[in-house]
């Protein structure tokens, strides 16, 4: 090589190394979540919630984290709600992107599916699926922001047998992980306060006629029908159904926040009277702010998971500062795992679980028992997974 | 609830469902009869028909029949047109023809997922509340649901016995060699028919569009059924199609009643699976393979 050139090359490295400190570096945050079909209401609140939190920290320049700056980039990708589906968007974030922070996976299935790549790589998954499986001793990196009909069920359920007499209640589930571990909670949730899911029903996730099964959960002479562990669309299109057939009993839903596609799918009518499974207490102004916000950017209400996501990931980050670090995931998950009564839009957080799952993996946000009132939930009990409603 | 009750409620679950099934299906022979292809995109025009309705109804702010009017005239005119311009080299070219439909059936089902996205998307109720006749209640909704199909399919009967663009039709699809010495003109005849075939799917849709949500893969399970249907009644016969259709829904109902769900699924497609050996032309059909 001559002294031209060298020198031309010795320019052009240090040109380089110029240039990447001048341009800002980046942080990818992946999001494995459902976009579409009857999961998608979910799947789209999770990412958009990990959007806002990232649109705020690039607005004030960026995520500072052991003197730099990062911007933060989320990428997205929608796994279906099928487990095959969920394995090959993991592979790409995890091997082709090089993420070390997954938003989701939204469903209990792809999860279970997921959690063997991402446990191995180190990656810290957020998962909205309600199986109990999805957490434990021997998977360091999986945590759950959204409390599960595990912890919610039994306050709610003991709330609605001593408050509104409910006895024998019928349910339809979907026949995959979550509507057959949803079934298995519930149960038992009703048996310890003295009442019983007499009926469970079993169907494929993309059923939309339910007359069939309706008609013959209703021959059992159940009092109560209860919708968890359906999507919200399949459950609006259940409570629509079985209003048509003239049940005039009460419709529940233990769990999973789905109100407002609910009143859409059903109308306000059907709807009316409803006893649901609320996060999203209207009169907190830090949830209200946060719900005007994703309305303002997304034109469209979120779904009440979403503002466990935006706490979620605002706890990522500052457990990214606190470890100095935003590459290796073993130390933030250590400072995440660390983190004590974080002042999130849904008040202040703590982890929580470690009794039944192993471990403190679980994030324990205050929940409500609402009655829907011509289209809007009104709340009747305030709970926290501690101590139960009032 | 009592036994009468209970199957009395079944038997009119099922005629319900099993009405549904008899539009997507004679529609379907009627494709097949005409140019004898198979047709796979026949649900994804179920799901325009639903589609088309939902756009009539809400962003155009038209009532609820003449939506679904309209949607049938679409229909026939973008099925005639698909026709014309894509699948007219596969004319009577079974196997290729049913490759093609594949494919279509993949372009609409991305368009309409393009343009509408992947959320079900829910119209609003024709009618509220229910009626009880009998013990037996059934959603009003259901009610004018039933009542339409039903009239869709006796003027369907009128058009293929008594005027001269059916009797042409049905010439074809008895024998079209002897239709076209004749004089009925395969130009015409092809298009229509397979545009009266998957408006007759589209209506189905446009139908069933305020009793389920609308949404871009809800045209999967309805072209199952139609084709498990065709089969039991015979490829090319539209009194098969009518028998077997109302026979599935009937069948689903009570299997659904007395078994678990997947129990019931199965049985459906077990007997399908007998029908088909013991009857191989199908139970009315001259039924071809």
């Amino acid at each position: 090589m001559n002294r031209m050139t060298r020198s031309a090359l010795g320019a052009m490295v240090l040109g380089a190394f110029t240039l990447h400190a001048a341009a800002q570096e980046t942080v990818k945050v992946g999001a494995l979540v459902t976009l579409s079909g009857p999961g998608a209401a979910w799947g789209q609140a999770m990412k958009n919630a990990a959007e806002l939190a990232a649109d705020k920290v690039n607005a004030a320049g960026g995520l500072e984290v052991g003197g730099r700056k990062y911007r933060v980039e989320i990428v997205a990708y929608d796994d279906k709600y099928q487990a095959g589906e969920a394995v090959t968007v993991a592979n790409r974030l995890v091997f082709e992107d090089k993420v070390k922070y997954i938003i989701g996976p939204t469903g209990s299935a792809p999860t279970l599916a997921v959690q063997p790549i991402t446990e191995k790589n180190q990656v810290i998954t957020s998962t909205l699926g309600f199986t109990n499986k999805a957490m434990g001793a021997e998977k360091p990196f999986s945590f759950r922001p959204v409390v599960t009909t595990y912890e919610f069920s039994e306050p709610q359920i003991s709330w609605m047998v001593r408050t509104l007499g409910v006895r024998k209640a019928g349910g339809l589930f979907p026949n995959d992980e979550s509507g057959q571990v949803i079934a298995r909670d519930l149960e038992a949730a009703y048996k310890k306060n003295g009442a019983e899911l007499a009926v469970k029903e079993f169907f494929e996730r993309d059923r939309v006629d339910f007359v069939p099964l309706i008609t013959r959960m209703l021959s059992r002479g159940i009092d109560t029908i209860e919708l968890d562990g359906n999507s919200p669309g399949t459950a609006g299109l259940i409570t629509k159904q079985a209003r048509e057939l003239g049940f005039k009993g009460r419709i529940v839903r233990t769990g999973g926040p789905a109100t407002a596609e609910l009143v859409t799918v059903a109308g306000k009518e059907a709807a009316e009277g409803m006893i649901v499974h609320a996060v999203i207490d209207p009169g907190l102004k830090t949830t209200v702010a946060y719900v005007d916000a994703y309305t303002a950017k997304y034109k469209n209400a979120p779904n009440g998971f979403s503002p466990s996501y935006y706490d979620f990931t605002n706890m990522l980050f500052e457990a990214m500062r606190r470890a100095g670090t935003v590459t290796d995931s073993s130390k933030v998950r250590i400072e995440l795992e660390k983190i004590a009564d974080f002042p999130g839009v849904l008040g202040k957080l703590n982890w929580t679980g470690k009794s039944n799952y192993g471990v403190d993996h679980q994030l324990a946000v205050p929940f409500y028992v609402a009655e829907i009132k011509n289209g809007v939930e009104v709340i009747r009990a305030r709970c926290t997974v501690v101590e139960g409603c009032n | 609830m009592d036994w009468h009750l209970l199957m009395g409620q079944a038997t009119v679950n099922g005629l319900i469902v099993g009405l549904l099934y008899l539009l997507m299906a004679v529609g379907f022979t009627l494709v097949f009869g005409v140019m004898r292809m198979v047709n796979f995109a026949h649900g994804e025009f179920y799901m325009l028909g639903a589609f088309a309705a939902y756009f009539f109804t809400t962003r155009l702010g038209m009532a609820f029949l003449p939506a679904v009017a309209l949607s049938f005239v679409a229909a026939i005119v973008v099925g005639s047109l698909l026709e014309w311009c894509i699948l007219k080299p596969f004319r009577k070219d079974e196997l290729n023809g049913m490759i093609v439909t594949i494919g279509l059936a993949m372009i609409l089902q991305n368009v309409a997922l393009m343009s509408f996205g992947p959320d079900p998307v829910s119209m609003p109720s024709i009618a509220s509340g229910a009626t009880t006749l009998l013990g037996i209640t059934v959603a009003n909704s259901r009610v004018y649901v039933v009542g339409f199909a039903v009239v869709v399919l006796l003027l369907l009967y009128a058009f293929l016995r008594h005027s001269r663009g059916g009797r042409a039709l049905r010439a074809v699809v008895e024998d079209s060699e002897t239709a076209a010495v004749q004089g009925v003109r395969a130009r015409i005849y092809y298009p229509l028919g397979f545009g009266i075939g998957v408006g007759l799917a589209a209506i189905g849709g446009a139908l069933m569009a305020p009793l389920f949500s609308v949404s871009p893969f809800m045209g999967q399970t309805p072209l199952l059924k139609a084709f498990m249907v065709v089969i039991l009644g015979g490829l090319g016969s539209i009194p098969g199609a009518a028998i077997a259709g109302l026979s599935l829904g009937l069948l689903e109902s009570y299997s659904t009643l007395f078994l678990s769900t997947s129990t019931a699924d199965m049985l459906i497609f077990l007997l399908v699976m007998v029908g088909m050996l013991a009857f191989p032309r199908g139970l009315i059909g001259r039924g071809e393979a």
